[in-house]
């Protein structure tokens, strides 16, 4: 046997530590074998006298024990414990680890999902505390006739609408910009290649579903992977917002595809920066380039790193005069143009200035905020860049009222939207503070059966390695997602949502969401209510 | 018989002197009442006789809630048309307008009689239940109701005759019916807008039984018996029931949506053919992580088979045909390694299967 030496990574140093049970393991071997990251594997007790020989008495039941190490770490994702039948393994986080110093081996430490470093989060502190009490009558959540829907699209003010009378018709004379009316809630940016395809293919059918079956007009924005050929010829591109980033993947096949559109999309947005990685571009680890993903992105199997700006774009006046116009004008002028950017302490002139577009060819700013998440980044801009949400938006839209134009310009709001599992909640909350819609990701894939959560269990995205299918293209880890199960579990949690937003919006009394109703918001914290400009209540 | 004038000159009783003289005279025994009110609230409930005697209201102009809160033995009769709320929380009494009631006429009656010789206003018998422990509350109108009639209904029956009302969109209103779990709804006429809650169905021999028997106590309440063979014809009239809970479950399965409605061969089946098989978290074969190799280059093995009774899934064969050769077999083995851990001779070895 090897002796141990002092700096040898042992599995004291690891993140996570499987406790075994061999008095009640059964010795079945599922959980070595349903392990995707190689963590455990079986072996006996010793010593085993005459063993060797295969002489001596039957062994031993083996046990199961952990790899140390930084190739085969276990990620804590409970895959074992749950293949478990006599409930005799399970990770236990290791507070004690040395990870962030051991595992800095081959470079910086790579990780997906989001952030390890939780923040205690703005909108928890927050309550909706204006309630029709006597004042106004309240609405019956159950049976109001709500009009659940927000724009996307360049909202002209009532002077710059082009009208003019016909006799006793109104009649609209001239070009107005497209706007669409959706859901207040867009499945938001995860790409073909960060997705597995029956992860993506879940999304969408959940997506045709809420249309097609529900009356919900709920939109899915594609992510920067390009887009199945399929869906570009089809209807049902109507559903999809997609969205071109500095990597400009996919974009290829979907001009291609133009001819043979059937209908448009429902818009594009282009990708200045994400919430959990801002100033940091794309990152698609060779292990998920699969020859599908290939195929799509046009790139051989390597790591795909986007650049972290449009190549091309050096201002915020030229973002709006090249990527805006031009994609406006790919698409006939027909179809909104939405910019995403990360949140930062400089949204609001990035904002005013998209304000002040002349032309009226930007149909909305997504803000993402820090707590977002991502298929693959650096460790370090994971934990340690970005900025809140909640207290940016609402300069956004403060911003906005001081030009007098809300609402012009539609503010979609997300990153972390869900977190505690009520999206609903920080919809309305966000909602209130001046977002006119959110967009929810991380949250898909969790309903999908992610087990990812914010205390660092899995968050392996980046691997590919996943191990309920969904962040890999590995088809032996992708067959373990039923698409017809994550589909119906998103539709659930989107009609629970519906219900649970008519339960907020009842009691404030609005028939329409309540943009900007911040006078329906207390907060229980001075500042966070200071900042806001929201009541406090203690 | 007490006689009240509720207007001396220019003065007017207040509703509180009202129902204050009205209540002493209970007291004394006074069952008979003639009222000619101006307005004020709450005429006719909720009062009794201490001998459990009836009384009897004739009532002119009164305010809202006449007969409201209306006791059983309570008889009132309004010559004329009321404002809102007339017999709301009805308990037992019989309540008859002869003309229009204002709004959410019979709001919350649970037991009693309410007859309306007009029209009524919104939310008429919004909120109407049945008591087991009284006879159902019945709401009979004689034309139409205002909007969000019979909301959240959990008892009773209305009945709105729909006379004079032919040509409106719905004898209902807008919007009937929502929220309603119990009771039924007749009703002879145009209607629009019926929510998922309930559902329209004809009336049975036992409806029409029913219907004529109180149509008579009716019109003659009102008295307006000639409209008995014109509000008649039953197969003029419908009923309005719950729809129950097994409504809402007529929904397309995703699954059947998927079969049905989705991309022949998947989304992606031009570039990745994927036939939807779901494999379970514990994989056999190619799904497997792992594939163990009985690598006996060195001839070590004693054949000891220690690995063949500690494979959990019986997955080793053992052969000697061509000399002595043990192999798992992949369509059972899931790459767990036991055969590796308990090998004395380290002869199994455990291989990393490429991605699939």
């Amino acid at each position: 046997m090897a002796a141990v030496m002092s700096q040898d990574i042992g599995p004291g140093d690891m993140p996570w530590r499987i406790w075994h049970n061999p008095e009640a393991c059964l010795a079945c071997g599922a959980c070595v074998a349903t392990c995707t990251f190689g963590a455990i594997y079986a072996t006996l007790p010793l010593p085993l006298a005459g063993h060797a020989e295969g002489t001596g008495p039957a062994p031993a039941k083996p046990l199961i024990r952990q790899k140390a190490g930084t190739a085969n770490a276990c990620t804590g994702c409970g895959m074992c414990a749950k293949v478990c039948p006599a409930g005799a393994i399970e990770p236990k986080f290791n507070p004690d680890n040395r990870w962030s110093l051991v595992a800095r081996k081959n470079g910086p430490i790579k990780r997906g999902g989001r952030s390890a470093l939780p923040m205690p989060r703005t909108l928890d502190s927050i309550v909706v505390g204006r309630i029709s009490q006597m004042t106004d009558p309240a609405l019956d959540s159950e049976r109001h006739t709500f009009d659940l829907r927000a724009p996307l699209g360049r909202v002209l003010l009532p002077r710059d609408i082009p009208l003019k009378t016909n006799g006793d018709n109104l009649l609209i004379s001239g070009k107005t910009p497209p706007v669409r009316w959706i859901y207040p809630l867009i499945f938001s940016d995860m790409s073909i290649g960060a997705l597995s395809t029956r992860a993506w293919e879940a999304m969408i059918l959940a997506t045709a579903y809420l249309n097609e079956q529900c009356g919900m007009p709920v939109r899915m924005c594609s992510g920067e992977g390009g887009m199945p050929q399929k869906l570009l010829e089809s209807e049902r591109i109507k559903y999809m917002i997609i969205q071109i980033a500095s990597g400009h993947f996919g974009w290829n096949r979907i001009i291609a595809a133009m001819p043979r559109m059937k209908a448009d999309p429902a818009a594009i947005l282009i990708k200045i920066g994400q919430g959990a990685k801002p100033g940091d571009g794309g990152l698609l680890p060779a292990a998920k380039v699969a020859p599908h993903i290939q195929a799509i992105r046009g790139v051989p199997r390597t790591t795909l790193h986007s650049p972290p700006n449009h190549q091309g774009l050096y201002s915020i006046e030229e973002s709006v005069q090249k990527m805006h116009l031009s994609l406006n004008a790919a698409f006939g002028f027909r179809v909104p143009v939405a910019v995403k950017c990360a949140a930062s302490a400089t949204s609001v002139s990035v904002y005013n200035n998209l304000l002040r577009d002349p032309y009226n060819i930007c149909g909305g700013f997504f803000l993402d905020g820090i707590m977002g998440g991502t298929g693959a980044a650096n460790a370090v801009s994971l934990d340690h860049t970005g900025h809140p949400i909640v207290s940016k938006l609402r300069d956004c839209y403060r911003a906005a009222v001081n030009l007098g134009l809300q609402g012009r310009i539609p503010l979609w709001a997300g990153g972390g939207v869900g977190l505690g599992g009520d999206a609903a909640a920080d919809a309305f909350k966000l909602i209130c503070l001046g977002a006119d819609g959110v967009f929810v990701g991380r949250l898909l894939i969790q309903l999908l059966g992610c087990i990812g959560n914010e205390q660092g269990r899995c968050n392996a995205c980046n691997t590919g390695r996943c191990p309920t299918g969904i962040c890999t293209q590995d088809m032996r880890l992708v067959q373990r997602l039923d698409v017809d199960r994550g589909a119906q579990a998103i539709v659930d949690y989107m009609l629970a949502f519906d219900a649970e937003m008519r339960k907020l919006m009842a009691p404030v009394g609005n028939s329409s969401l309540p943009v900007g109703r911040a006078d329906a918001l207390v907060s229980t914290d001075r500042a966070v209510a200071d900042i806001l400009g929201i009541q406090y209540a203690c | 018989m007490l006689r009240i004038n509720t207007l001396d000159g220019n003065g007017r009783m207040s509703t509180q002197a009202l129902l204050q003289t009205i209540a002493s005279a209970v007291e004394n025994g006074e069952t008979e009442f003639h009222i000619s009110a101006s307005g004020q609230h709450d005429i006719g409930g909720p009062l009794w006789n201490r001998e459990g005697r009836s009384l009897n209201f004739t009532v002119v102009n009164p305010g809202q809630r006449v007969g409201s809160m209306c006791m059983p033995n309570t008889t009132i009769t309004v010559e004329g048309s009321v404002p809102a709320d007339a017999g709301w929380l009805n308990s037992g009494g019989t309540v008859t307008v002869r003309g229009d009631a204002g709004d959410t006429a019979g709001h919350c009656a649970a037991s009693g009689r309410i007859y309306i010789g007009g029209r009524a206003g919104a939310r008429a018998g919004s909120l109407m239940k049945h008591d087991p422990q009284c006879a159902e509350p019945e709401l009979w109108i004689l034309k139409s109701t205002g909007s969000f009639s019979f909301e959240f209904m959990g008892g009773g029956r209305a009945i709105i005759c729909g006379q004079d009302s032919q040509t409106l969109p719905s004898v209902l209103g807008e919007r009937p019916c929502v929220g309603m779990v119990g009771g039924i709804v007749y009703f002879r006429g145009p209607h629009h807008d019926l929510p998922p809650d309930v559902q329209l169905m004809p009336l049975d021999a036992e409806d029409i039984a029913w219907l004529d028997r109180g149509l008579d106590s009716f019109l003659a309440a009102i008295a307006a018996p000639k409209l008995k063979r014109e509000l008649s014809f039953w197969k003029h009239w419908h009923k309005l029931v719950p729809a129950g809970d097994g409504q809402a479950a007529n929904t397309v399965s995703m699954s059947g949506f998927h079969a049905e409605n989705w991309f022949e061969a998947g989304l992606f089946g031009d570039i990745l053919p994927d036939d939807q098989t779901v494999l379970p978290l514990v994989p056999t074969g190619s799904a497997r992580m792992n594939e163990p190799v009985w690598n006996n280059i060195q001839e070590k093995c004693n054949d000891c088979r220690i690995c063949l009774k500690n494979c959990p899934q019986a997955a080793i064969k053992r052969r000697e045909d061509q000399g002595l050769k043990y192999s798992s077999n992949a369509r059972r083995c899931t790459g767990c390694g036991i055969c590796v851990a308990v090998c004395p001779r380290q002869i199994w070895q455990l291989k990393p299967l490429p991605a699939l």
